[in-house]
């Protein structure tokens, strides 16, 4: 099987590309779980960030998981649909890129 | 970078000069002055004269002593106006000093440094000790800090401006600094084990509002005085405000800018 590689590429989630990709955290933060929630320092400018519960959830799983596989996370644990869920992630990953908190990696297989 | 422990800290490299150098201790952190120019050591021997402490083996500082820094690799290094301190693992340089205020300033920077890895931090707020424990009053400009320091009893104030946490001997303690706003005084080189944080709002009455973790978290950070835009500070500057805030609790102080406030912390 050819290795993966994983390039990054701004932009919300769409179709079938963003729920194969990994949702990657910029490298350059600082973070820490408090009661269940992120707070997110960015070093460069000292801005500090919260996360709630469910964007804090997403944040811990998504180097691990992939986007469908936190879609579904999120669908069993807050019991809505999986389409709901995607939509939701694709919103958040969206507002977190514009904070440039997370970028999306996307699956280039070659 | 990686500031090791203080032990680590203690030699140079090699004989500095031939200055005697001015020793203090800040926060349990023992510094060596070398400061040439007179205009300087008299308004830093009066400063600092109450942390004014003899240890054989103070982290070396060099003032205005080289043209150009000394620059190690991984060092820190921070730009203050005209003033410049540069850090390394067995000493610091600070350059361009040409008063007593930049000393104190580049002073707090290198501190801020220092302490990191030893669980301590400098954060904007007043210290006042009470029945042999600290009270912390922390917030930014215009909070009250002054404020609650000058309703406090005389000799009560470990400083009006900058406090500094550390943790050590098992606890969260509060220690005596020179640094002072506008309560203007040498400071109490003493520490007193920290029994509250009270992040300031002037109000209408006075009441002390607990503070969850995340809450607490939230008000610490914007009022630790940090220089660094390394992520591993970031990283352990977290972990120590967490720590702290996980055994010491953390209120929102509304007060009415008089001395009625004591009432509500002792409640």
């Amino acid at each position: 099987m050819p290795p993966a590689a994983f390039s990054p590429e701004r932009g919300i989630l769409e179709g079938d590309r963003g729920m194969k990709g990994h949702i990657v955290r910029n490298p350059k933060l600082a973070w820490r779980e408090v009661d269940g929630e992120m707070v997110i320092i960015s070093p460069e400018d000292s801005q500090v960030h919260e996360l709630n519960e469910t964007a804090s959830l997403i944040w811990k799983h998504a180097e691990s998981e992939s986007v469908e596989e936190l879609a579904e996370r999120i669908s069993a644990e807050y019991d809505v649909s999986l389409e709901a869920a995607r939509a939701d992630i694709g919103e958040l990953v969206a507002a977190l890129e514009q904070k440039q908190l997370v970028f999306l990696a996307t699956e280039v297989k070659s | 970078m990686n500031l090791g422990t203080i032990a680590e800290l203690d030699y140079p490299v090699k004989q500095l000069d031939s200055c005697a150098p001015l020793q203090i201790s800040i926060g349990n952190v023992p510094l060596d002055l070398f400061i040439h120019e007179e205009a300087l050591l008299a308004p830093a021997l009066r400063r600092y004269r109450e942390f004014a402490q003899s240890s054989g083996n103070g982290f070396p500082i060099l003032l205005n002593q080289r043209e150009t820094p000394t620059k190690e690799s991984g060092g820190f290094s921070y730009l203050l106006d005209d003033a410049e301190l540069v850090l390394g693992a067995r000493g610091a340089e600070f350059h361009g000093v040409r008063h007593e205020y930049a000393l104190d300033s580049l002073l707090r920077i290198l501190l801020t440094m220092v302490l990191l890895p030893q669980r301590g931090f400098l954060l904007h707020g007043a210290t006042v000790v009470r029945d042999g424990r600290a009270y912390i009053f922390f917030g930014r400009s215009g909070a009250g800090k002054s404020t609650v320091a000058s309703l406090s009893p005389e000799g009560s104030v470990l400083t009006d401006e900058i406090s500094l946490v550390r943790y050590s001997n098992g606890c969260w303690q509060a220690h005596g600094t020179p640094f002072w706003g506008e309560f203007r005084a040498a400071g109490i080189n003493r520490l007193f084990p920290i029994a509250g944080l009270y992040l300031l709002k002037q109000a209408k009455d006075d009441r002390a509002e607990p503070l969850s973790l995340k809450q607490g978290l939230r008000a610490l950070l914007p009022c630790v005085l940090f220089f660094t835009a390394e992520k591993r500070a970031h990283e352990t500057l977290l972990h120590t405000l967490m720590g702290l805030i996980e055994e010491i609790p953390c209120h929102r102080l509304h007060f009415r800018r008089n001395a009625e406030f004591w009432k509500v912390i002792a409640a």
